[in-house]
């Protein structure tokens, strides 16, 4: 890969990280509005190993325990394992195309809030159902798209390969 | 960059991703005491330029929108100019008579809610005043609706507040007119009540009708007595003859709120209820 797509690729990153902090909260509502911050890690994932993606997604999650303390460490695991096995599925199943694409970052939004609600332990019967069946399936639609425009705009000048499926 | 075929998980891959499993559980068990300093830490390194920029941007936008409501007002003023001094002098009359003074004028601190993306985001969250504006742990944090939570872990710029939704929120409450006491906490997660209050350990003889104003009573010294938590909707059920219980329908709802009110001194008065009377100003 080449140094200036390199670079691009972390322009890109470190643009959906500022995004997360300034105009995400502006965009909807607060369980609904695209995730930047995972989007930026599911896009670190598509190029990165899976051990690294693990590493980026421990950190990631850490940081963000440090700002919901009701479930610290739960942040850190869902991360870590969102890295990981984006990593790995892309590596071993997925051809690259925006679909799917698109498709990996809403199952990964998804996966995202299930391992937190769950090992959070602060979620439990009717309102675990809403958050998995409501919420984080608007929250992981709108993170999908988010993400597709992303790739859609940037992909291949970031040397994301895709497909024209 | 060729993507995909050419790359599994090596060896060392697995090995990583085992290591951070483990640190995160690691992390999941840590005692309180080690947790907070961590997270504490975290904020006001690495995290406390993400948090300035959140805080900038949410001071930016009401900005916008108070700049959309001071030109309706310039507006408005514009019109009703000609009438100013008759418009004054019944303003101070108004004033004489109802007595409107400044309700809560000094002992708090204004914040913005610092709002994240996780689920459990309305059982804590951040607000952007910390130790430098007077924040103190155990303050209350209200709403012009009425109690949110109080603030858990103080940072220098920045709060963690703990809302009534957390599962282990309680206070000491009583009926508006002071006939019934009790102790509110989360009515629990199961269910379609889970985001209603239960009002527990209220006498068996005593009845707490439909509808009734739960506050604040003050007791423990905690949070200051007279700040409505919420309004009873019902029964929950009684303990064995010698207790009952009341669904209490929030006043705030934590996800819903963009501003609060940080309590940082003991009320001259000693009871809120007047700042929060409905058709006065609210703080």
């Amino acid at each position: 890969m080449r140094r200036s797509d390199t670079f691009r690729f972390l322009v890109v990153l470190a643009v959906l990280v500022v995004l997360q902090f300034s105009v995400r909260s502006h965009l909807g509502g607060d369980r609904i509005a695209p995730d930047f911050l995972l989007l930026a890690l599911l896009i670190w994932t598509i190029r990165a190993q899976p051990g690294t993606s693990a590493g980026v997604g421990f950190l990631v999650g850490l940081a963000r325990d440090a700002l919901t303390p009701a479930s610290f460490g739960a942040g850190a695991l869902a991360h870590t394992l969102v890295g990981y096995l984006s990593a790995w599925s892309k590596a071993v199943f997925f051809a690259e195309n925006l679909f799917v694409n698109g498709c990996l970052f809403f199952a990964g939004t998804w996966f995202r809030n299930l391992v937190m609600a769950l090992a959070s332990g602060k979620m439990k019967g009717g309102l675990l159902g809403w958050e998995l069946l409501v919420w984080s399936p608007l929250q992981s639609l709108t993170t999908a798209v988010a993400g597709v425009l992303v790739l859609w705009l940037f992909g291949r000048r970031l040397a994301i390969r895709l497909s024209d499926a | 960059m060729a993507i995909g075929a050419d790359r599994y998980a090596s060896r060392a891959d697995t090995l990583v991703f085992l290591v951070c499993v483990l640190l995160s559980l690691a992390a999941m068990s840590l005692p309180q005491r080690l947790r907070e300093p961590l997270a504490q830490a975290l904020r006001q390194t690495v995290l406390a330029p993400f948090l300035a920029l959140q805080q900038q941007t949410e001071l930016l936008s009401a900005s916008l929108q108070r700049y959309d409501a001071v030109a309706a007002q310039r507006d408005s003023a514009a019109l009703v100019a000609t009438f100013l001094p008759e418009l004054r002098s019944e303003n101070a009359r108004l004033r004489g008579l109802l007595g409107l003074g400044p309700r809560l004028g000094s002992g708090y601190v204004p914040a913005e809610v610092l709002h994240q993306a996780e689920p459990t985001n309305a059982l804590t969250f951040l607000v952007s005043a910390g130790r430098k504006q007077g924040v103190k742990p155990l303050s209350a944090v209200v709403s012009p609706q009425g109690l949110v939570g109080i603030v858990s872990s103080v940072d220098a710029q920045t709060s963690v507040v703990v809302t009534w939704a957390h599962p282990e929120f309680r206070a000491s409450a009583m009926a508006a007119d002071g006939s019934v006491y009790g102790i509110v906490a989360p009515h629990g997660s199961d269910g379609p009540r889970s985001w209603l209050l239960q009002l527990q350990g209220v006498a068996y003889r005593q009845f707490v009708p439909d509808g009734a104003l739960i506050l604040t009573s003050g007791l423990g010294g905690v949070l200051p007595r007279g700040i409505p938590i919420g309004t009873v909707v019902g029964g929950a059920g009684e303990a064995e003859g010698w207790e009952r219980t009341y669904l209490v329908r929030p006043a705030v709802h934590p996800a819903a709120i963009t501003h609060v009110m940080i309590l940082t001194a003991p009320p001259s008065r000693g009871d809120l209820r007047s700042v929060f009377e409905p058709d006065g100003q609210t703080p």
